[in-house]
């Protein structure tokens, strides 16, 4: 008797979690789905009062990104920039993390910190000497600034989470590799990498995502030659009106790599998250 | 040839965790290392290893200065408290590493992985992962990792300490019968005395940085040399009489009669015991005490506090004059309260130093 009461009581908070995540997820789900129906529908569709959500389909905002806008020379640019500014902050901080994290370097907390106080100053304050650098050095307007410039923004992201990746291995793994014959760097190649991938991955995502989305400093330190997807999608609200399906075409364009991106990585993911996944 | 260890310094800042520790250990002697945590026993292993640099000092291996040399180049094998398996890897590449980092052929590393995990008694768990498996075949296959590739050193960090009891009286003597049937000399830190006292052929008994006394087990048992050694070997630990040397009024302690009893061999070396205020013990192992009648021929008089029958033996614990300490025996028939004599088995008193 008791137990079909409690079994009951088990499937009635079952259907209540389900209903709850039903609901969570249509919440954050809203707007994509609608950004994405948006970017298929002609302009007379989109400013239609109520809402339409049956319509006929058209690639046309679309195709005016590709050819009014040039979205394939930005998301060239954007793929490029970001994809290369992501490798240089993982490795040169992932390797910093390492030094911070396993050897007796001096003054280790105060130049943890210096590399963190990149993050806290105001990326706007930057923007004019970095302005002045790139025009002395003739690199404005030109991928290399802005893969600096985010490799530099991501590096302190990387170097801080993938210490506390590190210094979450047991020291005796690392210690039991030296003495089974291993030099340093063998170690950190055939341990200890291959046991943080799972934080690798994940900070990866991180700091692709901030330089993929970014647009201030994109906006300013770019003309027209190295121009990068979110500029692109800015352009599309003009002085006088916003277009609408070009937005929303640009957005679907934006997201589908992080989307992509993040489904690849799903499995290291969830493991990168929940810290402590090495320890055996 | 074996290990040589001379004037080897640890500082951290102003902390000293090693003190100018020299030591010799054999060729395929098995040498424990034993003391309370922070005793500085893992530091000097740890620098034996080339896991910690000394601060001064200098090691040798099998004749060769290894002092700054890395690990890898020491043909030296480890085993971890905490196992130091790779837990990426499965049971086999775990005991494969060190033959795949020195290049051996791969027809040969399978040849010996299987022999050594035979050997070891982990041949059907090859194909886990380290997660996978208790923590008793953790330490085998730490142990397999070790001695895959034959090295000429085998350093163990209290291998056994995350064991429960009775697995780790099993796992002490088949790492002793196969540490000797191999012939490697071993290094083998422990805080345990059962540990140090069944395994070791030598043991070192090391204090806040120092090789107190570095002995065979029973000679550490008989002779400890030091009021520390005496407390930390044993169970119950020897009885330490305070005791006061004179040149001229020879030897008083606080219970006279087991001074008395030290012979007069012995009692002429009090000297070399005996701080610079002539502070000294006489030391008396617990069993080796006697209950008799009370006013028995040199007999000391104490009153009984506390009879603890075990079974096998009882301790008895005695009050004389304030001195309160331990008689182990048979079964016996005393009672709290009673007053009996004490007595010291023939030549069993000893001399031990202050620390």
């Amino acid at each position: 008797m008791s137990s079909s009461i409690t079994r009951r009581g088990s499937i009635l908070s079952g259907i209540g979690y389900y209903a709850l995540a039903l609901m969570a997820t249509a919440f954050f789900a809203f707007p994509i789905v609608w950004m994405t129906l948006s970017s298929l529908k002609s302009d007379a569709d989109i400013s239609a009062y109520p809402p339409r959500w049956v319509f006929a389909p058209t690639l046309e905002s679309y195709r005016k990104l590709f050819t009014e806008l040039n979205a394939m020379d930005a998301l060239i640019n954007s793929a490029f920039i970001v994809c290369l500014a992501t490798l240089f902050a993982m490795i040169a901080g992932t390797l910093a993390a390492y030094g911070l994290a396993r050897f007796d370097v001096k003054n280790k907390n105060f130049i943890a910190f210096e590399v963190l106080s990149i993050r806290m100053l105001p990326p706007m304050v930057s923007v004019i000497p970095l302005f002045i650098i790139a025009k002395q050095l003739g690199i404005f307007d030109t991928p290399w600034l802005l893969i600096a410039v985010y490799t530099l923004n991501g590096l302190p992201f990387v170097v801080w989470v993938m210490r506390v990746f590190i210094q979450e291995i047991p020291q005796s793994i690392e210690e039991a590799a030296l003495i089974d014959g291993c030099s340093r760097f063998e170690c950190f190649w055939r341990v200890t990498l291959p046991l943080l991938l799972p934080g690798l991955a994940a900070t990866m995502v991180i700091i692709f995502m901030f330089a993929w989305n970014e647009f201030l400093l994109a906006s300013i330190l770019t003309s027209s030659e190295a121009r990068t997807l979110p500029v692109i999608a800015a352009s599309s609200i003009k002085a006088k009106a916003i277009s609408w399906g070009l937005g929303s075409a640009a957005g679907v364009l934006m997201s589908l790599p992080i989307v992509v991106l993040v489904l690849l990585m799903q499995k290291y993911l969830v493991r990168g998250l929940t810290l402590g996944a090495v320890k055996g | 040839m074996g290990i040589e260890v001379r004037s080897v310094y640890k500082r951290f800042g102003a902390f000293t965790a090693v003190n100018g520790v020299s030591v010799d250990i054999k060729d395929g002697e098995f040498f424990v290392m034993l003391g309370p945590s922070g005793c500085g026993k893992t530091t000097t292993l740890r620098m034996i290893a080339g896991l910690e640099l000394p601060s001064d000092g200098q090691i040798k291996i099998n004749g060769r200065d290894v002092t700054y040399e890395e690990p890898r180049h020491r043909d030296i094998a480890m085993a971890f408290q905490d196992y130091g398996l790779y837990p990426h890897l499965s049971v086999f590449q775990n005991i494969e590493f060190p033959l795949k980092v020195r290049k051996i052929a791969e027809g040969e590393r399978r040849k010996k992985v299987h022999a050594t995990a035979e050997k070891l008694g982990i041949a059907e768990y090859l194909n886990r992962k380290p997660g996978q498996i208790s923590g008793g075949q953790r330490q085998r296959v730490s142990l397999a990792r070790a001695l895959v590739r034959n090295p000429r050193v085998f350093l163990m960090d209290e291998p056994l300490s995350n064991l429960d009891a009775k697995l780790r009286a099993t796992m002490r003597t088949e790492i002793k019968k196969l540490v000797t049937s191999l012939g490697i000399t071993t290094v083998y830190v422990t805080h345990d005395q059962i540990e140090a006292m069944s395994m070791a052929d030598r043991i070192a008994v090391m204090r806040k940085g120092d090789m107190v006394q570095v002995a065979t087990p029973l000679e550490i048992y008989d002779r400890p040399r030091t009021e520390f050694v005496a407390d930390f070997i044993g169970s119950p630990p020897m009885n330490l009489f305070p005791a006061h040397f004179d040149r001229k009024k020879g030897i008083a302690a606080s219970v006279q009669p087991f001074a008395d009893s030290l012979s007069g061999e012995v009692a002429d070396k009090a000297s070399s015991f005996a701080d610079a205020q002539g502070q000294f013990f006489v030391g008396v192992r617990p069993e080796h005490l006697l209950i008799v009648g009370d006013g028995a021929e040199g007999a000391a008089s104490a009153s009984v506090d506390f009879v603890e029958p075990l079974g096998q033996t009882t301790n008895v614990y005695v009050d004389c004059g304030g001195h309160k300490f331990i008689v182990v025996t048979d079964r016996t028939e005393a009672r709290v309260g009673d007053v009996v004599g004490v007595l010291v088995a023939p030549g069993k008193s000893r001399l031990v130093a202050p620390n």
